[in-house]
């Protein structure tokens, strides 16, 4: 039961954020963040005019 | 190709943001620590971990994003979501998802829903196409 319940809570949270997530062509929403030493603040939009951005997003599990 | 050549290739030509989120499978949530998933894990030699609680504040997310690299080793700076997921949330990332961003900060390519389509072959097909566009 709960394996079920955990890929139902999934599933909604994919539906739910995916259909505001950008599309190709859309402008990419800007962020600041961080790295794991609470160092090196990144703004994404700081690489416009400069270079594309390979964005991969995951965790540890 | 995996994450870490794809990085080896082309990191001076792109810059690449690794994003630490949400844990997908913690052991306090959709835990695959036990049954079969746990054994294909094994099996597949995965480098993922089945031993993390899913982190309650910034430090300890930081904390497993620093784990989770030496792990992984893609020798890509990893970067941790805000507790709020703000990051996450914006691009749907979780548990996993590739986006290519171009120049002028536009989405160029955007894999579909994690786990299904991650896939670093797709976005060094994303990566060959746009290089040869903006060098045309």
């Amino acid at each position: 039961m709960a394996l079920i319940s955990n890929r139902q809570e999934a599933t909604t949270w994919q539906k739910k954020y995916d259909a505001h997530a950008p599309r190709v062509g859309d402008f990419a929403p800007d962020f600041e963040l961080l790295d794991n030493n609470g160092e090196n603040l990144v703004r994404l939009s700081n690489f416009r005019g400069e270079k594309p951005v390979a964005l991969i997003f995951g965790s540890f599990t | 190709m995996g994450l870490q050549d794809l990085y080896a290739k082309y990191h001076q030509e792109v810059q690449f943001l690794s994003i630490y989120i949400r844990e997908a499978h913690p052991v306090d949530g959709w835990w695959f620590g036990k049954g079969p998933m746990s054994l294909l894990l094994k099996l597949s030699r995965s480098k993922v971990a089945t031993d993390i609680y899913d982190p309650v504040s910034l430090d300890e997310r930081r904390a497993v994003a620093g784990q989770c690299q030496d792990a992984l080793q893609y020798g890509i700076r990893t970067y941790v979501d805000d507790m709020d997921d703000s990051v996450n949330k914006a691009y749907a990332a979780w548990p996993t998802r590739l986006y290519l961003i171009g120049v002028d900060g536009r989405v160029e390519y955007a894999a579909g829903l994690g786990p299904w389509d991650f896939s670093p072959a797709k976005l060094e097909r994303a990566i060959e196409v746009y290089l040869k566009e903006i060098t045309v």
